[in-house]
């Protein structure tokens, strides 16, 4: 996030794109449910009528799959009716004249029909957007999980630059992390291409620094992203893979692939907390310990590195996942001998700028710090990008619409779409384990427009066979019009109805993020 | 004639000493982070015990805990049940008065009729030492539910704050003999004490920053409902979480399943469960008749305070406060009831002014257009129909009197 968490509750306008936020990000949706009852104005951009929707001011119900379109429209608007901030676009940005020569080259009503809204709802939600003091927009996996990804969230950025809504509290560009730490894993070079803090792996200075300081050879080239390993390790040349607090069996898209690269490797060693799918085809498992079990930070959405302490003693023979790793390491021939978690802190903070100074000392006692932190004199930073963007001026990267790589066609009529609920996480390895949550949502649903589901002489709670070019599976239907017509959606949380053996394994070519959002699918009853 | 008493504040803690001597002793605790729990005491000399603030959650789990056996089971060789029986005997130090009532409102739910032996085996053993409030907290409003400042009965002991020590009441005879066993550490009350706690009472009983007009929201909800308005306003922002219910120091609802520890062992769980959630009425073949989350915060709000008020005479809100603020959508019984009152208030102002336009009508002294017009105009800027007539000239202020006159008669 650009901006704090907090900041959302003073905003004029959100503008919420791709996020079931009330299910998915609970902390999220109360600042704005806070912010709306004190009068701001709710934007809402998403196919489904989510819980959002609801209280929204304005739903754009958009098609899947064409938020750019949207944001190019509402772009338009802005643009054509002088809402720009002039100001701000000359002094911070460069590259603006590409993205005015490219919004004016599209046809507006064009865009409009590709996303199926009336275009005065989009009319009004750009002038709202742009004319509010303190703007903010919140996007989440609705956003990323498209072979457009990349493209999605750079016109995301160019709206919030041409209307000036960064730079400043209660604005922002929001993107919504979706675990405590994945931000964390992210700064701390769980990346192909970068070290802790974003430094690149092609920078030779980079290579030298961290060379010195774990007196050894760092290769040059980036690693291999996600999906290059688990779906095709074994052609890329992987013999062996150590898994931790990862469960792909279920949460890769195609994920019948993941099972037979998996099971083709030559030796599998998994860490996590439970027997996971992915555990199960592991030839050693490490019982790992939970976060109540260990001592460490996590770092959330808004940068904000806090600090868990142990809070009971681990549980038969767990130990904290840099213990094994540590463990291992050792066996292996390198030594590492971290005396306590807080000697971990303090090497990430030598070799890691915006880190620099966040310590465990500094930590206790506290809601803790949002990076960047170079020295520990330093405060933290509530909000990025005063005065200058991290590159410098901010770059407006134009697109045009890029549609979904699997439509619905003939064969398979339906569009469907995965997402979350409230109750479970993820694959279920821990919310499944609780009795009060797995009852709140025993087993798998796909939500199905009343209309499609009597065309089809489906009735709500039946079973039905959800069918891919990918794989089929079994889950039960729930008829709602909170999806459109044409339109299903589903979770991937149960391993009985692995959703992701339906998704396409197309991924966005810079991002490397699959298009979870978007697969073509047929329905029909599982008994007929 | 129960005990009163004086102790000083120097001799508290080792008035707890000895009381902890062979039992749990329970406090408010003030912690590294700030936050003041009820905690169980291990060394009273490391923890830091906090009177001066209402400690985060109620003292409800240490007589109905989060998640606890009722018993293990063992079908290796035929079936065999072991079961705890006895409780531990605890002393529950520091209670606020909003928490002492919930125990009072457990009480009731769990040994009324078939007692709840898990309960009772705790309760049985526990003695409550409760302490007056005498500056309510933000969002405190005991006073709307009659559950606070202070208490006439329900504590063992009751302390007051009176500076440099505490006025100690007996709530009971098991309070006596608290007083009776250590002598040593109570001194007389004096008269001075006795104006002193008096004065602080009053004090604390004007001290309400926050008003809930719980009793006017159940006259509303008895005479006329709650509209379906507010149902959709509160269901919107529900999320079903049931962070309310846990919270909440009288929600009492509870679940049982079976947690296998191997194939032919295991344990039987009792956990809280909450009303808001689904699960709660979900029968297994998928229907539910308390559907959808609008009827669930219907039945949890009214249950506390509608259903509950007809029973016992009061609601079974304590007025804690604690349900505010805690919830992800803003939707607790502070905002509930002041939906439903503030709704009153204008279907009140309403009425009155229709009354009032029919008499006129009636008496023939307006028209129907004019009084149409008026009452459009009251409507939007909210002037009182009366004063919008007789500055429009149509009535004299005389005119209204011996109308409104002659409706009292009449009546």
């Amino acid at each position: 996030m650009t901006n704090s968490i907090e900041e959302i509750a003073g905003s004029e306008v959100i503008f919420v794109i791709g996020s079931n936020t009330t299910e998915a990000h609970p902390q999220i949706a109360r600042r704005i449910i806070r912010a709306v009852d004190k009068g701001a104005t709710l934007i809402v951009a998403d196919p489904r009528d989510t819980a959002m929707a609801e209280i929204a001011d304005i739903h754009l119900k958009l098609n899947p799959g064409t938020d750019i379109p949207l944001l190019n429209a509402m772009m338009r608007v802005i643009l054509r009716e002088g809402l720009i901030d002039d100001a701000f676009i000359e002094m911070r940005t460069e590259n603006f004249n590409a993205l005015r020569d490219t919004l004016f080259a599209q046809d507006f009503d064009a865009l409009v029909e590709l996303t199926g809204i009336s275009p005065e709802l989009i009319k009004r939600a750009a002038r709202l957007y742009a004319s509010a003091q303190k703007a903010t927009i919140c996007y989440c996996l609705g956003i990323t999980q498209h072979v457009c990804g990349t493209a999605n969230v750079e016109s995301i950025a160019n709206l919030a630059m041409i209307t000036g809504h960064v730079e400043q509290d209660y604005t922002g560009v929001n993107p919504l992390r979706g675990q405590n730490n994945v931000q964390g894993a992210c700064d701390m070079g769980a990346l192909p291409g970068v070290f802790p803090g974003y430094q690149a792996v092609s920078d030779e200075k980079v290579r030298e620094k961290f060379a010195r300081a774990w007196k050894t050879d760092l290769p040059e080239a980036p690693g291999l992203t996600v999906m290059d390993m688990t779906h095709q390790g074994v052609r890329n040349g992987i013999k062996a893979m150590f898994i931790m607090g990862e469960n792909p069996v279920l949460s890769d898209p195609d994920s019948s692939a993941v099972e037979k690269n998996l099971s083709s490797l030559d030796f599998l060693a998994v860490a996590d907390i439970f027997l996971t799918e992915t555990a199960q085809l592991a030839d050693v498992v490490f019982p790992a310990a939970s976060f109540a079990e260990k001592t460490g930070t996590i770092t959330n959405s808004e940068r904000r590195v806090q600090l868990m302490q142990r809070a009971i003693e681990p549980l038969g023979e767990c130990r904290a996942d840099t213990e094994i790793i540590a463990a291992l390491s050792n066996l292996m021939g390198y030594p590492m001998n971290y005396q306590e978690p807080a000697e971990i802190m303090e090497e990430i903070a030598l070799l890691t700028p915006i880190y620099g100074g966040i310590y465990h000392d500094r930590l206790e006692r506290s809601w803790g710090i949002q990076w960047p932190c170079p020295n520990r004199e330093h405060p933290g930073t509530p909000y990025l990008h005063k005065y200058s963007f991290a590159r410098g001026r901010g770059r407006f990267v134009p697109a045009s619409h890029i549609p979904p790589k699997e439509l619905p066609d003939g064969d398979y009529p339906f569009m469907l779409i995965t997402g979350r609920t409230y109750h479970h996480y993820h694959t279920g390895g821990m919310t499944r384990a609780s009795e009060i949550l797995s009852r709140e949502e025993k087993e798998a649903f796909v939500e199905i427009n009343p209309q499609d589901a009597e065309r089809i002489r489906v009735r709500n709670g039946q079973l039905v066979r959800l069918r891919s070019r990918r794989g089929e599976i079994t889950v039960r239907a729930r008829a709602t019009k909170r999806v459109p017509e044409g339109i299903l959606y589903t979770t991937f949380h149960f391993a009985e109805s692995p959703v992701n053996r339906l998704t396409n394994p197309a991924r966005d070519p810079v991002a490397k993020c699959p298009e979870y959002k978007v697969c073509a699918v047929a329905v029909e009853p599982a008994d007929g | 004639m129960l005990k009163k008493k004086i102790i000083k504040k120097d001799h508290l803690k080792p008035f707890l000493r000895k009381l902890s001597k062979g039992s749990d002793l329970i406090a408010p605790v003030r912690n590294g982070l700030g936050d003041v729990l009820y905690e169980k005491i291990h060394s009273i000399d490391h923890q830091e015990i906090d009177l001066s603030t209402q400690p985060q959650e109620s003292a409800k789990a240490f007589l109905f805990p989060q998640s606890e056996a009722l018993y293990t089971y063992d079908c290796s060789q035929g079936y065999r049940f072991s079961q705890e029986k006895d409780g531990r005997p605890t002393v529950l130090f520091g209670l606020r008065s909003c928490d002492i009532s919930a125990i009072l409102y457990m009480d009731v739910i769990f040994m009324r009729g078939p007692k709840d032996l898990h309960y009772v085996r705790r309760r049985e053993k526990t003695i409550i030492i409760g302490i007056g409030c005498n500056k309510p907290w933000e969002n405190c409003f005991c006073n709307a539910t009659k559950s606070g400042p202070f208490l006439e009965f329900g504590f063992d002991l009751q302390l007051t704050d009176l500076g440099d020590r505490y006025f100690v009441e007996s709530g009971r005879a098991r309070g006596d003999s608290l007083i009776d066993n250590w002598p040593q550490f109570f001194l007389p009350v004096t008269e001075e004490d006795e104006r002193l706690r008096y004065q602080l009472v009053l004090e604390a009983r004007s001290g309400f920053t926050r008003q809930v007009h719980v009793d006017s929201a159940f006259n509303r909800i008895k005479d006329v409902g709650v509209d379906a308005s507010i149902w959709e306003h509160l269901a919107t922002r529900c999320d079903g979480c049931g962070g309310c219910a846990y919270i909440c120091p009288t929600c009492t609802c509870f679940t049982i399943f079976d947690r296998p520890t191997s194939r032919d062992k295991g344990q039987r769980i009792r956990t809280w469960d909450s009303c808001t959630h689904l699960g709660f009425t979900e029968m297994a073949g998928g229907a539910n008749p308390v559907n959808p989350q609008r009827d669930r915060l219907k039945r949890r709000f009214l249950h506390k305070l509608y259903y509950d008020y007809l029973e016992f005479k009061r609601p079974s809100c304590v007025g804690c406060g604690r349900c505010l603020g805690i919830c992800f959508g803003g939707v607790d019984i502070g905002l509930f009831v002041e939906l439903v009152c503030s709704n009153s208030k204008k279907g009140r102002e309403e009425d009155s002014a229709n009354i009032l336009a029919k008499l006129l009508v009636e008496a023939g002294l307006v028209d129907q257009e004019e009084i149409e017009e008026a009452l459009a105009q009251r409507a939007k800027t909210g002037t009182p129909l009366g004063k919008i007539l007789v500055e429009k000239g149509l009535v004299t202020k005389g005119q209204l009197a011996e109308v409104l006159m002659e409706k009292v008669e009449k009546s």
